[in-house]
C-alpha cells in the first residue's frame, strides 16, 4: 500500500512538472490565443507583420519582387549540379529532396543527433565527397531556400521519436528558449512571448509560435539570405551573450523545440524581413 | 624659512611620488588578474554561455597593459572576471526559475 501511494504521489508529481511535447504546443497556442484573441493563429507564421497592419503592406508590396527570389534561383541551380562522382542532392533525401523541409530538424535514432535541413545539405556533400559549406549565408543558404520553398504551404510536421535522448533534446532545447542569458538577462520567451507585437524601439517584435516555419529568410539589414543559426547567434548577441557556433548542439536543440512548438502550421520559406 | 619651505616641498613631493608607487598597478598585478579572469572564463564556459562583452574586456585590458596602462589594464581584467562570475550565478539562478515562464 505504501508503495502504491508513493507511485501515486510521484506520477502526480511528474505529469505536473515534466509536460509532453504535445501538451507544450497546445499550451503556448492557448497561451496566444489568450493575448491575441482577435488573431488567427496561423497569421504568425509572418512573424512581426502579423501585428503591425502598416509594415505588412508594405512588406506585401515588397512580396511582389521578393529579394530572397534570387537566393531560390541560385540555390536551384546548385541543387541540380551533380557532385564531382555524379550524384547529386536528390540522391540523398526522400522525395528527391523536394517539399521535404517541414519535417526537419528530425532526430536521428542511429547517431542520436538532431539533423537540422542545413545539416543533411552538408551532410550529403561529405558523404559525396564534396567541402563542406559555410553554414550562415550564401551557396548553402540558397540551397536550403530552394528546399524551402519547395516546401510552401505543407504543415510543419517535427517527429520527436520514442528515444529519450529525442526527448532529453527536445527539453534542452526548451530549457534554452526559456533562460535568461546575456549582460542583459534576457530569455528568448521575454521577447517573443512576453513582448510579442510589441515595439522594442522601432522595431515590433514577432511570436514565438511559426518562428520556425519561414526560414532561411532575407533580411535587409544583412542584405542577403542567411540561416535561422545566423538569426540565432545575432539574438544572442542583441542580449549581450556570446553566441555558439552555427549548427551547434545548443542551437540544433534549440531549432528542434521552436521547430515542434510550430507543428501544424504552413510552411512559408523562404520570407523577407527588415 | 625660504629653504625650510623648499624642504617641506621637496618632501612632500617625495612622498606623493612614493604613494603613487605603492597604489598603482604593475606588469605583475595585471598579469595576476589576467590569469584569474582567464581561468574563471574558461571554468564558465564550459558549464554556461558567457557574456560577450567578456572577451572584449580582456581585449582592451591586453592593449592598455601594451600602453604601460597597468592601472587600466587590472580594472578591466577584474571586470572581465567579475562577468564570468555573473554569467555563472544567472545559470545557476535560472536552473531553478526558468520553468515559471512556460505556459501551462
Amino acid at each position: 500500500m505504501k508503495r502504491f501511494l508513493i507511485a501515486c504521489f510521484l506520477f502526480v508529481v511528474m505529469t505536473n512538472v515534466y509536460a509532453t511535447p504535445e501538451q507544450d504546443r497546445l499550451a503556448l497556442r492557448e497561451f496566444f490565443t489568450q493575448r491575441f484573441p482577435d488573431l488567427d493563429l496561423n497569421e504568425m507564421i509572418n512573424g512581426l507583420y502579423a501585428f503591425d497592419e502598416g509594415a505588412r503592406e508594405q512588406w506585401l508590396e515588397m512580396e511582389d519582387f521578393p529579394p530572397y527570389e534570387i537566393a531560390i534561383e541560385e540555390g536551384e541551380e546548385a541543387f541540380d549540379t551533380p557532385f564531382a562522382n555524379g550524384k547529386a542532392y536528390a540522391d540523398c533525401f526522400e522525395n528527391g529532396g523536394i517539399g521535404i523541409k517541414q519535417n526537419y530538424p528530425r532526430f536521428d535514432v542511429d547517431s542520436g543527433e538532431i539533423i537540422t535541413l542545413e545539416w543533411a545539405i552538408n551532410q550529403c556533400r561529405t558523404d559525396n565527397g564534396e567541402e563542406p559549406l559555410p553554414w550562415r549565408t550564401g551557396e548553402l543558404a540558397a540551397i536550403s531556400a530552394y528546399m524551402a520553398y519547395t516546401s510552401r504551404g505543407n504543415r510543419m510536421s517535427v517527429v520527436i521519436p520514442d528515444d529519450p535522448r529525442a526527448l532529453e533534446a527536445y527539453e534542452s532545447g526548451k530549457e534554452y528558449y526559456y533562460t535568461r542569458r546575456g549582460q542583459l538577462e534576457f530569455a528568448c520567451e521575454n521577447c517573443h512571448m512576453q513582448s510579442a507585437g510589441s515595439l522594442l524601439r522601432a522595431d515590433r517584435l514577432s511570436g514565438m509560435l511559426g518562428q520556425a516555419t519561414h526560414w532561411p529568410v532575407y533580411r535587409s539589414k544583412w542584405g542577403e539570405t542567411g540561416t535561422l543559426h545566423k538569426r540565432f547567434m545575432e539574438c544572442n548577441i542583441q542580449v549581450r551573450a556570446k553566441p555558439y557556433e552555427p549548427q551547434s548542439q545548443v542551437y540544433r536543440e534549440l531549432e528542434f523545440f521552436l521547430s515542434y512548438m510550430s507543428n501544424g502550421m504552413d510552411m512559408n520559406g523562404p520570407a523577407s524581413r527588415r | 624659512m625660504k629653504l625650510n619651505l623648499s624642504i617641506m616641498v621637496s618632501a612632500l613631493l617625495a612622498a606623493l611620488m612614493l604613494s603613487t608607487n605603492v597604489v598603482a598597478a604593475d606588469e605583475a598585478e595585471y598579469k595576476a588578474a589576467l590569469t584569474k579572469a582567464q581561468d574563471t572564463l574558461s571554468d564558465a564556459e564550459g558549464k554556461v554561455q558567457l557574456w560577450s562583452t567578456s572577451e572584449i574586456l580582456l581585449n582592451d585590458a591586453e592593449e592598455a597593459a601594451t600602453a604601460g596602462d597597468f592601472e587600466l589594464a587590472v580594472k578591466l581584467a577584474t571586470e572581465a572576471r567579475l562577468q564570468g562570475e555573473l554569467a555563472v550565478a544567472t545559470a545557476e539562478r535560472e536552473k531553478n526559475t526558468w520553468q515559471n515562464s512556460v505556459p501551462k
